[in-house]
């Protein structure tokens, strides 16, 4: 079977060939260079990275990927993991790798930049931009009248059928974690309960119960703020407006995005510099304004679209401590019935 | 041949042996997390089931028609039929939502037939979405058997009265079935990995078991994913094990073919074939398109951005085809000419890595790179990724593999030994052009999946590496719209071409010799 054999050697030099071909394009490892594990997506930040790069010299290398996958993908990399920074879209992802010792104290004079409120207490990681859940609604559905104030009233028969959740995003399970903190596990079961006797829709995110809503399949759901500003943005024929709940509501929550340095990083200083960068002034209007959030440093005020958001109104919700309890919040909403 | 077959096997076996690993380690408490799972895995069986058995009849019935009939328009379904793959699963059905959706392109069409508003959740959508995404997995092997098949037996079966379909079961059928079986049973792999279209649809599988507690609960998460492997393993072990002992062609082979007349067939067979080609590929487009003319109109098209994209998208999806054939064939000569035990076993681990997700399967090669002394160095470049491509994608060449194996007549082997001392000229002259419409199908599949493959992608690229599918992701998981529509119809167009100058064309060259 000689022909046999030289297709056995063929596939084995076309491995080695492949596995040459490119390792000299393995990344650079040199000081001068941060390498970034974002679960932020590329439009929302690069801007303020290619500023950063100008105005240091330091350049700046990135991975974009879930912010639940990328955390997971750390662990797994352990002290042996390339990037220096990890930037998560909620404080669940972030504080997993707290937990899991992956994560190095910043400098004070960076976590000085941001109220006490929004940053790690421990020191491990800061808020750089704040999502407020809201009720997004479609006006052709819902008399404004008839708007709740509270997500308590979401499970009235008024709204049966009508009403979109995303339980396996992070953000909602963020939101129920504030609330098992606020009302403890059985209230918040039986809210949770409440929704699923109520028929509600489960969505894959945020975005799918906007543009659901847009479309007149559900007439209202819950989301973060401003989603419905971009997709607005993209298509001005989207019918949707965002409804905010009482200020004192635990649905008008503010969940943070937010940066911490890995324990494992050699390039730790830079790695701050670039954390201290993503709240100066300048990226934090940014935030506000390119990408419809809430800037967290201290004295930078949001977007003209969108109404002020008290820190710290939420029940005296430590906002930092949300994701602590990610397994426990993942059993209520499996619990009640919802695909979490 | 056993060091290599054993080789093989284990480096498909890598993401299975990293779960169960995993899945001990952390499952703490295993009964409650497999109760957990067993809703999602019966639900995970039915949609599998079901989209396997209806894209292997679409698929081998378009085959057919594409390669033994005379159906009008057959040369453009020909180069239209395999592209439904090509969209990346939650694409096509985010621009399926769109279309029926108040405003979508197909909003009108179903309110004049009176469904208004419908809502494509649950079990129903999720079938005939995934079928009609699917069944070019069945398409592309099938009609590259049927190419390579001699129309003889077929014909004189007609000469006897048969009915063409008569002919088609009795006589054509026993010789493409296990290209049909195993491209099923791909299709079957698929779904069970599919995470995209049914999330969307919001039909709970075992798959968002493995996404939804992968931070939350990680051993409930492990557990899940090693519940899969088992499934995996058991079926494709099943369908190995079914198979009866395969023999090669005996009839001459011969690229004459008399098609079959459809006669008053001809109208139903047309609507057929377009309303499987409307749902996998046209409406998806059209949403598409309609998201795409906003970014057109817009004017913000970053052309530099996407060539980035479209080159490293080429790049990888090629270099994976040829180096996925190349690794597999040998496993398929060794199954099918030598029936070697090691090599069919090896063959159920390649078959396998199908049926596991992508993110697994690039946090498998994140712990074997990083916990082997000596290969460190590998990790986050070009090669890991193009080896984790081929571990889950290593399944599909393996079927066009075998199928091409089995298209070289023993009477031709025999010939060629009595007549051509060199192997080396054999090969080049009698096996390779017998088996090139199998393998350049086996090629054109992987290409194809390579082309959209985004979790492996996300995780194990060089860093800063660019490709169509993570352009497409980033715009969709923000709810660019427009960009998606943009990026997603570069891919289309990225794929069909290079289907079509390195699959298609060069298949049908070899019936003009």
């Amino acid at each position: 079977m000689p022909t046999f054999h030289r297709l056995a050697k063929t596939s084995v030099f076309a491995l080695v060939f492949a596995l040459l071909a490119s390792a000299c394009t393995s990344s650079s490892d040199d000081d001068a260079t941060v390498t970034i594990y974002s679960g932020r997506n590329e439009e929302l930040i690069r801007p303020i990275l290619d500023d950063f790069t100008e105005q240091t010299g330091i350049e700046v290398e990135v991975r974009y990927g879930e912010s639940a996958d990328l955390a997971v993908l750390l662990t797994e990399e352990g002290d042996q993991s390339p990037a220096d920074v990890y930037l998560s879209q909620s404080p669940g992802a972030v504080e997993f790798l707290d937990d899991e010792g992956l994560l190095a104290e910043l400098p004070s004079d960076v976590l000085s930049l941001v109220p006490e409120t929004v940053s790690d207490a421990d020191g491990r990681w800061v808020g750089v931009s704040g999502r407020q859940r809201v009720l997004v609604y479609n006006p052709d559905l819902v008399d404004p009248a008839d708007l709740p104030s509270s997500v308590f009233e979401l499970t009235d028969p008024a709204w049966e059928g009508r009403l979109g959740i995303a339980p396996g995003n992070g953000s909602f399970q963020d939101f129920v974690t504030a609330m098992r903190g606020s009302i403890g596990d059985d209230e918040t079961l039986t809210w949770l309960e409440g929704l699923e006797a109520n028929d509600v829709q489960s969505y894959p995110k945020n975005s799918a119960i906007v543009a659901a809503v847009g479309r007149g399949e559900i007439a209202a759901g819950l989301v973060n703020h401003y989603y419905n500003f971009r997709l607005l943005e993209e298509d001005p024929n989207h019918v949707g407006l965002n409804h905010q709940l009482a200020s004192d509501d635990l649905g008008s929550l503010l969940i943070v995005t937010g940066a911490a340095v890995l324990e494992s990083s050699d390039n730790q200083d830079n790695a701050a510099a670039l954390i201290e960068f993503l709240l100066s002034e300048d990226s934090q209007r940014f935030f506000a304004d390119e990408t419809f959030e809430y800037p967290l440093a201290s004295g930078v005020g949001p977007s003209g679209d969108i109404p002020p958001a008290e820190f710290g109104s939420v029940a005296d919700l430590d906002v930092t401590g949300l994701g602590a309890d990610l397994p426990g919040t993942r059993n209520l909403i499996t619990e009640a019935g919802l695909e979490g | 041949m056993d060091v290599h077959a054993w080789l093989l096997g284990l480096g498909f076996a890598l993401p299975g042996l990293f779960v169960l690993y995993r899945a001990v380690r952390l499952g703490s408490d295993v009964a409650d997390s497999i109760d957990r799972a067993v809703g999602p895995l019966g639900r995970t069986l039915l949609l599998s089931f079901s989209v396997a058995a209806t894209a292997s009849v679409v698929g081998t019935a378009l085959a057919w028609l594409i390669v033994r009939s005379n159906l009008p328009g057959r040369r453009f379904v020909r180069v239209l039929g395999p592209l439904p793959l090509v969209l990346p699963s939650f694409v096509g059905a985010a621009a399926m939502l769109a279309a029926v959706a108040p405003g979508g392109v197909l909003d009108g069409a179903l309110a004049t037939i009176g469904i208004d508003n419908p809502r494509l959740r649950g079990f129903w959508p999720a079938w005939i979405l995934l079928s009609s995404f699917t069944y070019p997995y069945v398409l592309l092997p099938v009609a590259a058997r049927l190419a390579s098949l001699s129309p003889a037996a077929e014909e004189s079966a007609r000469v006897l009265g048969r009915s063409a379909f008569g002919a088609f079961v009795s006589v054509t059928l026993p010789s493409i079935r296990s290209a049909v079986a195993s491209s099923g049973l791909l299709v079957f792999l698929y779904t069970v990995s599919e995470f995209g279209a049914v999330q969307l649809l919001g039909y709970d599988t075992l798959t968002r078991v493995i996404f939804a507690s992968r931070l939350s609960d990680r051993g409930t998460s492990f557990v899940a994913a090693a519940l899969l492997v088992l499934v995996a393993v058991a079926v494709s072990g099943l369908e190995r094990a079914m198979r009866r002992p395969a023999h090669a062609d005996q009839l001459r082979a011969s690229y004459v073919v008399e098609r079959a007349r459809l006669g008053r067939w001809t109208a139903p067979a047309l609507a057929a074939v377009w309303s499987v080609l409307a749902i996998g590929l046209i409406i998806p487009l059209v949403s598409l398109a309609t998201w795409a003319t906003r970014a057109v109109s817009g004017g913000d098209i970053d052309a530099a951005r996407l060539l980035e994209a479209s080159w490293n998208t080429a790049l990888a999806g090629l270099l994976t085809s040829v180096v996925a054939v190349l690794v597999v064939l040998p496993l398929a000569l060794a199954v099918v000419r030598h029936r070697s035990r090691r090599a069919r076993s090896a063959s159920v681990a390649v078959v396998s890595g199908f049926a596991v997700p992508g993110l697994v399967i690039a946090l498998a090669l994140v712990f074997f790179t990083l916990n082997t002394p000596g290969v460190g160095w590998l990790y986050q470049t070009l090669p890991l990724l193009i080896a984790a491509y081929v571990i889950h994608f290593g399944s599909q060449a393996l079927g066009a593999s075998e199928d091409a194996v089995l298209a070289v007549p023993d009477a031709v082997r025999e010939s060629g030994l009595l007549l051509e001392a060199s192997a080396q000229v054999r090969a080049r002259r009698l096996d390779l052009p017998l088996m090139r419409p199998s393998l350049l199908s086996g090629g054109g599949l992987v290409l194809l999946s390579t082309v959209k493959e985004l979790p492996a992608t996300l995780l194990l690229a060089p860093i800063g590496f660019r490709t169509l599918a993570t352009d497409v992701w980033g715009s969709y998981e923000e709810g660019f719209l427009p960009d998606v529509g943009l990026a997603a119809l570069v891919l289309v167009v990225l794929s069909g071409t290079l289907t079509w100058f390195l699959v298609l064309s060069r298949a049908e060259a070899l019936r003009a010799h």
